[in-house]
């Protein structure tokens, strides 16, 4: 009884929702298990513009579902929503340019329904598609495309373990729909099925424009750069971390450019570290380790990067698509041109451990930044002293080297090292992190660093920033100015924090309170 | 000659005397006059005298209104804990006095005098509860410009609660849930194998648009219902005001009438310009425009629309004299309420621009100065505790001036160590020697709350107890008690 109503929308969600706790909550409970949800970023020209939350409402008739796309605004903020019907549909990517998105999913006919029998479900119709969607900000669906797709497919229990609703099938495809905008151009789509990978290209009426195949490999990663397109692809065998190569295509044509083989003069593969734009010219660089013939592409333990796995780094700018067009940066340590600073076997003489590098990246002056785990690996005295001591009994000595070996390792802070635009390669600075214990060197060196580097950066301000998020802080490390702007503990009473990428010059803040069930987000500045 | 006993007395008198000054100059209201504590026994006397009645036979449906009668106790109990109410001597008395004319004149329909409240929402309402209870909210009292403004709007309340609405309505909902016709409708929706969302949401609208369509009627009985009370009061009634309302939703999209840097120059400090721009690529620079095919249908409405209101009652306009303009220190107090419940709830950038829209208006008081410090102090604070986002509460571009895009622009993108020199000069501004003691107070406050230190919780609380120990009739007391645990 409210003289004025201002808030029409609030009062019948409130109305609603008394309704709903005061009538059988049991149907309202399954009616909602019945809706899915997936929440993907809206990405364009790699940043982050917005949200969108995909929701599958309820089974519409036999063969479709009731489907609502809601936006949101880079400050998660609603902005509009779209209803539309369809068979079973999960979202792959989003991308966004010129007022456009462009959503691509799989598409299938027997995607989201439950069969009751096993026969019933292996007796249906199984057609897939990838279908790309293009969509208006006036929520208008312009264009729809389908290709058609042959997925892995497996039928599963739906329900849980104690009420068994049926059965479902899972899909998946090869490699998973990736989509990037082409900035001013339209959107390329690329996925691997069964009868090989696919990569086309549409423009912004959701026309396509080609449609390729691409041979499969074990992998790849699709980067859109100016009017070109780029696809790194991993080789499936020989290199557990190498064996890469780099192929464009123009946009407009379709046309292949010559293929870039990622190794070194000698023919030494090269890890991929970061594939992206540089943030000053928009062109493709890569950056990462030049492998060691002998004692690389087969590191388990953390004894294993204490013996030289990497002989050095590299970058690599693609500013054109002649072989003169790309600019090669190598820096060896292997043959002990970097010492006293680096060691052959790549000790850093000012951390005073081995690098463990793991993310690397471009930041607004040309430098390339590497950035890693410092690992410390120490003779066990006492297990060395304890064999001397019990050589008499010719037994205990191999049983006590045997047991407890004869170094231990610990992977302390993150080193920060950087190579410049005239390739030189040089130690930075050294992130505080939180010390792991000394363990065996033979440990599996996974069990040993679960810290996670990623890289942020602010293009109003020109500033890099790297995340080293491990199991106790996360710390935000401004690159240019040498100096942890944020450590963020990960636990603080009953609340959990996690940091996520946001919109640019941000980052998220992800709080989630284990006592109050409830989780809280907040996008803060990087400044 | 005076005994030792008189001078005694007039020294105690006069100490009495200066402390219950300084008291009512140091706040604009006591900490104790939240309803936390002013509405303490209400609060228990409710909980006693609000007894469900036994209206219903069927036990399924007594217990649902049972369940409704609860709840509404409930929202009232939890509110006065929640400080949502508060019980400021002078604007109870205005307000009193406009709902003791009402009552006077009206006898036959108001039997008793009516339990008034007011809620400290910047939202421009008021509502009924039923029981003799009427809410006013802060909102209304600084939009209003006149005492027959609050009198229409207080009328239509009354109206309310003479009409029984809000226990008719607690009625034909717990008949309606406990219906063989709604369990029959919701029972459906399982036996459905399609569309099951869209028949749960079918039958819970034709709810919702009974209970609307009742409610639009009920709106409509109590605005011809306030027309009757207040001619009867000789009150005047000017349905235009009907109309003023439907701008109320425009409160930020009123423009400044100076540049937004202007307001900051104050402080020395250089501003670049593009910190009042948007920097981030983002849709919310874009230009949309939904279909939103999930507004309220028309039908849906519990309240009919503003100029439909003033269509049905602009015929019975009536002037008593001259109309009374809401006196200005009436205003000013809830207004000044206002904008410290709103940056007591955090919301920062509405806090900063009501105060920069007053001092447009010429207000050259100190206490606005110094909010403008706790605003950019608490920034700071919501800054390093990660906090910054929800502080700011970023509006889309759509429901705002450009002036508050600017601003909420500077507040989200300030950098930190810009924004702590803004602090500094904004502790060190000449206004601090014209604002009491326990405004004073908050600048020592602060420090410790944005101290930095690796030891922050221990040093924040200790700092909160002193204030709290410090300046115990405080306003700002509230605000210490966030950081007491």
């Amino acid at each position: 009884m409210q003289f004025f109503m201002r808030k029409p929308l609030l009062a019948l969600a409130l109305c609603l929702s008394t309704a709903i706790s005061h009538a059988q909550t049991k149907i309202i409970k399954e009616v909602s298990d019945d809706i899915e949800t997936q929440t993907r970023p809206i990405i364009q020209d790699n940043s982050l513009v917005g949200y969108l939350v995909f929701t599958r409402l309820e089974q519409a008739s036999q063969d479709s579902f009731n489907y609502k796309i809601t936006l949101m605004d880079e400050n998660l903020n609603d902005i509009g929503t779209i209803n539309f019907r369809d068979i079973g549909l999960e979202l792959g990517s989003v991308a966004f340019d010129q007022d456009v998105l462009c959503l691509a999913y799989l598409q299938s006919t027997v995607k989201g329904k439950i069969f009751k029998k096993i026969k019933e479900a292996k007796h249906s119709e199984d057609k897939n598609d990838v279908v790309t969607q293009f969509l208006t900000l006036e929520g208008k669906i312009i264009k729809v495309n389908a290709i058609p797709a042959e997925v892995e497919s497996s039928l599963q229990l739906a329900g849980n373990r104690w009420v068994h609703r049926g059965y479902q099938y899972t899909e998946n495809l090869k490699h998973a729909i990736q989509l990037k905008n082409v900035s001013g151009k339209g959107f390329v789509l690329f996925y691997g099925d069964a009868n090989g990978c696919n990569l086309a290209a549409f423009d912004f009426k959701g026309i396509q424009l080609w449609r390729k195949k691409i041979e499969d490999k074990q992998d790849f990663a699709l980067l859109a750069s100016k009017s070109d397109i780029y696809l790194l692809e991993k080789e499936q065998e020989k290199y557990i971390e190498g064996g890469g190569s780099l192929v464009g295509f123009d946009f407009d044509k379709g046309s292949a450019y010559p293929k870039i083989q990622m190794e070194d003069r000698d023919g030494r593969s090269l890890t991929l570290m970061s594939f992206g734009n540089d943030p000053v010219t928009g062109n493709p660089y890569l950056c990462g380790k030049v492998i060691n013939s002998r004692f690389g592409n087969h590191i388990v333990s953390a004894k294993n990067f204490t013996t030289g796995p990497y002989d050095g780094v590299y970058t690599m700018s693609i500013n054109g698509h002649s072989k003169k067009d790309i600019k090669q940066t190598f820096v060896y340590w292997k043959d002990g041109s970097q010492q006293p600073a680096i060691n052959t076997k790549g000790y850093v003489a000012d951390a005073a451990s081995f690098m463990v590098l793991s993310d690397a990246f471009r930041d607004y002056n040309g430098n390339t930044y590497f950035v890693g785990t410092e690992l410390i690996r120490r003779l066990k005295i006492g297990t060395l002293v304890a064999s001397l001591i019990t050589i008499p009994t010719f037994v205990l000595p191999p049983m006590i080297l045997g047991i407890g070996g004869t170094n231990k390792c610990k992977a302390t802070n993150a080193i920060v090292m950087k190579l410049s635009p005239k390739g030189v390669l040089t130690y930075d600075n050294t992130i505080n992190c939180a010390n792991t214990r000394f363990v065996k060197a033979n440990t599996d060196y996974r069990d040993i660093d679960q810290r996670d580097y990623y890289d942020l950066s602010n293009p109003e301000s020109k500033n890099t920033y790297v995340v080293a998020d491990d199991l106790k802080n996360i710390m935000i490390y401004n690159v240019a100015e040498k100096k942890v702007v944020r450590t963020i503990a990960h636990k603080a009473g009953n609340i959990r924090t996690y940091v996520a990428p946001a919109k640019e010059g941000h980052f998220m803040v992800i709080e989630y309170n284990k006592k109050e069930k409830y989780t809280s987000l907040s996008i803060e500045p990087l400044n | 000659m005076q005994t030792a006993f008189e001078r005694t007395f007039l020294v105690v008198f006069f100490i009495l005397l200066f402390s219950n000054n300084t008291k009512a100059q140091n706040s604009i209201y006591s900490y104790y006059d939240l309803s936390e504590f002013s509405f303490a026994n209400q609060k228990d006397s409710l909980k006693k005298a609000w007894d469900c009645p036994q209206l219903y036979k069927d036990k399924e449906t007594q217990k649902k209104y049972k369940e409704l009668w609860n709840s509404r106790t409930e929202f009232i109990t939890a509110s006065i804990d929640a400080n949502n109410y508060i019980y400021d001597d002078a604007i109870y008395h205005y307000l009193s006095k406009i709902v003791i004319d009402l009552e006077k004149a009206n006898s036959q329909l108001l039997k008793q005098k009516p339990l008034l409240l007011v809620d400290r929402s910047p939202s421009v309402n008021a509502y009924a509860l039923g029981e003799n209870v009427i809410v006013v909210n802060l909102g209304l009292i600084t939009f209003a410009k006149t005492r027959e403004d609050l009198a229409l709007a207080i009328a239509h309340e009354l109206s309310h609660n003479i009409l029984n609405h809000a226990e008719n309505s607690m009625e034909n909902t717990a008949v309606w849930l406990t219906s063989d016709e709604f369990k029959n409708s919701m029972n459906s929706v399982l036996d459905s194998k399609y569309e099951r969302l869209t028949r749960l949401k079918k039958v819970l609208e034709t709810f919702t648009f009974d209970r609307s369509r009742h409610s639009r009627y009920h709106e409509s009985d109590a605005d011809s219902l306030a027309v009757i009370l207040l001619k009867n009061s000789h009150i005047s009634f000017d349905p235009e005001f009907f109309l003023r309302l439907d701008s109320t939703d425009e409160e930020y999209r009123e423009p400044l009438k100076n540049p937004v840097k202007s307001y900051f120059t104050a402080y020395n400090i250089p501003l670049e310009e593009t910190l009042f721009q948007k920097r981030a690529k983002g849709l919310s620079s874009h230009t949309y425009n939904f279909h939103d095919n999930e507004t309220l249908a028309d039908s849906l409405k519990t309240h009919p629309d503003c100029v439909k209101r003033y269509e049905k009652t602009k015929d019975e306009i009536s002037i008593f004299g001259t109309t009374t303009p809401i006196p200005a220190d009436i205003k000013e107090k809830a207004n000044k309420m206002l904008i410290w419940n709103i940056y007591d709830n955090q919301n920062l950038t509405e806090c900063l621009y009501r105060i920069l829209l007053e001092k447009d208006n010429g207000n050259v008081d100190p206490w606005y100065d110094f909010m403008m410090y706790n605003v950019l102090e608490g920034l700071y604070y919501s800054s390093i505790q990660l906090n910054r986002f929800n502080a700011v509460g970023i509006k889309p571009k759509e429901y705002i001036s450009k002036d508050y895009y600017e601003l909420q622009n500077f507040l989200e993108q300030i950098p930190l160590d810009k924004l702590q020199e803004f602090c500094k000069a904004a502790s060190s501004q000449a206004f601090w020697n014209n604002v009491p003691a326990d405004a004073r107070g908050m600048k020592s406050l602060f420090d410790s709350l944005n101290s930095g230190s690796a030891n922050n919780g221990k040093v924040q609380v200790a700092a909160a107890k002193e204030y709290l120990t410090t300046f115990p009739y405080s306003m700002y007391c509230e605000f210490a008690e966030h950081f007491k645990k």
